[in-house]
């Protein structure tokens, strides 16, 4: 379980990325955050893991006071919660199954990260998370010779194989066509389901956040506006998340003129 | 948004640019002109400080020539007395760019503020590169001569010092520039900074290092064989001996021998490092 007690986050400069928010997430919950960029929907995502320090408040995970973590105690913390980026973060310049055995990395000896010489059973290990993910063919191309969607679905197999309770993913559609991105959203709806991981998600479509997830929190200014079933989303809540009139949401670069 | 206007600025003033909507925008004057000012004023001044004096090349230049051509015909016979002192340099230029290079892949990351957020160590690694890189070479080799004695050890380690400072310059500087996204990603799974940058920073940085490492091994050849000149071995111990006795004909025949060397090496890593680039 995710617990958020009167969370605030102040970056060095003053700004406010959180504030005052209070939440639970049950164990298995497929939760969408929607908001306006610099809203704080990657801060929150991102003080689950502590990417981002929390300023005030208290932020329980698991039974696990977040904020006290250090050193070897948060690395080991990190190893259950799986992370997912909008640009991959694969090391492009490898194959495929040397990116998903990277997920092994923290438990290996030192020599084997160095010189990337895995075991048989984490060779196993990582086709098997790429076969879930419908890539095993590609699993000795190199990284950069794949499109958008498949190196996502690398992404979500290292995840996989790092066999997470949490999966913590940062606007992983927004740089795939919509066809794609449909793709992607049902792997996480898969994994959500069958593993009963729990997964939260940023997102910008708010359609497909509609269509996937069967929570919703919106997010306006650092502040939670809505928190809910995704069905019960009316045109009012969206406005009120997207600040008042609906009509901007379609068109972004008015809105970042009028910042 | 009005952009700062620097000193320049205010005694050159920008032009002013107007659309035919009534909007304008300012273009700042070139700094060209102020540049070649100040080499210009750089060249004269150090003409003056050395004494460097165009006449006494026009006069005294053909000399040059002169002691070239002593060295012609080259004494082929000598050959055979070249090989060994040829190979202790290669050995030295080849042994000291490896130690030299592969001992500045860590001191690169400790030097890389992308990857090291203490500023402390940052700029301490900094300072300790920026200290070895001035450290001349001959010089080094000397002091490794009175620690290890005449001889080849002197001379590679004299090389690895200064390939250590060179390719972790290069180094550090390229690391400061990968993506960190697949960093982040393994910080975020747990890993020590270390593990984080075996797995996610060096392949990236690979190609890279590997074609800086051969850069500066074709330059090693070079600065090895005048190594000998301080009894760190090598060629340039019989290059020092030839010039003394005034054996022209023979050091005719070490510059030959020493010149398709020089150019094989630099064919064999050119023709590598263009592989390499094909891979990125």
């Amino acid at each position: 379980m995710i617990k958020f007690d009167h969370v605030s986050k102040i970056y060095p400069n003053g700004f406010k990325g959180l504030k005052d928010v209070s939440l639970e997430i049950e164990q298995g919950e497929f939760v969408g955050i929607i908001g306006l960029s610099g809203a704080g929907k990657t801060t929150l995502i991102r003080t689950v893991n502590k990417m981002h320090d929390i300023s005030e408040g208290s932020l329980i995970v698991d039974d696990v006071e977040v904020k006290n973590l250090k050193g070897k105690a948060l690395r080991r913390f990190r190893r259950n919660i799986g992370m997912i980026f909008q640009s991959f973060n694969l090391v492009t310049r490898t194959t495929v199954i040397n990116n998903v055995m990277s997920a092994f990395v923290p438990d290996l000896p030192f020599w084997r990260c160095l010189f990337g010489i895995y075991r048989k059973e984490d060779k196993i290990k990582a086709l098997e998370a790429l076969d879930n993910m419908g890539i095993l063919e590609k699993a000795y191309v190199r990284c950069d010779q794949l499109s958008g969607g498949q190196q996502q679905r690398v992404a979500l197999a290292r995840t996989l194989a790092q066999d997470p309770k949490i999966i913590l993913a940062d606007e992983p559609v927004a740089a795939l066509d919509p066809v794609t991105a449909r793709q992607v959203m049902n792997d996480f709806k898969k994994i959500n389901t069958e593993r009963n991981i729990t997964v939260l998600i940023n997102i910008h479509h708010v359609d497909l956040a509609l269509e996937y997830v069967d929570r919703i929190i919106g997010i306006a200014a650092g502040k939670i506006v809505y928190d809910g079933p995704s069905k019960k989303i009316t045109e009012a809540i969206l406005s009120e998340i997207y600040g008042g009139d609906l009509s901007k949401v379609g068109s972004a670069s008015e809105l970042e003129r009028h910042d | 948004m009005e952009e700062k206007l620097g000193l320049y600025d205010k005694i050159f003033k920008p032009r002013l640019i107007t659309l035919s909507n009534g909007k304008t925008v300012m273009e700042k004057k070139s700094r060209a002109p102020l540049v070649i000012l100040v080499i210009l004023a750089a060249t004269v001044l150090s003409v003056h400080i050395t004494g460097f004096k165009f006449s006494t090349i026009m006069k005294r230049g053909y000399q040059f020539w002169d002691y070239l051509f002593r060295m012609f015909p080259p004494e082929l016979s000598y050959v055979n007395s070249i090989w060994q002192p040829l190979f202790d340099t290669i050995k030295m230029s080849i042994l000291g760019s490896l130690i030299g290079a592969l001992l500045a892949i860590p001191f690169a990351m400790l030097a890389a503020s992308n990857i090291i957020k203490s500023k402390v160590i940052v700029v301490l690694t900094r300072l300790f590169f920026s200290i070895t890189r001035t450290l001349p070479t001959l010089v080094t080799a000397m002091v490794a001569t009175f620690v290890f004695g005449l001889g080849t050890i002197a001379g590679t380690t004299s090389i690895a010092i200064f390939t250590f400072s060179y390719v972790g310059k290069l180094l550090y500087e390229q690391i400061e520039t990968v993506n960190m996204g697949a960093f982040e990603a393994m910080e975020s799974m747990g890993c020590t900074k270390l593990r984080a940058f075996s797995v996610a920073i060096i392949p990236q940085i690979m190609p890279g290092f590997i074609a800086n490492s051969l850069y500066c091994f074709e330059g090693n050849v070079r600065y090895a064989s005048i190594l000998g000149y301080v009894g760190a071995g090598g060629i340039g111990l019989i290059i020092n001996q030839t010039i003394g006795w005034r054996y022209y004909s023979r050091l005719g025949m070490i510059v030959v021998i020493l010149f398709f060397t020089v150019v094989i090496i630099e064919y064999l890593s050119m023709w590598i490092r263009n592989k390499l680039v094909g891979e990125i």
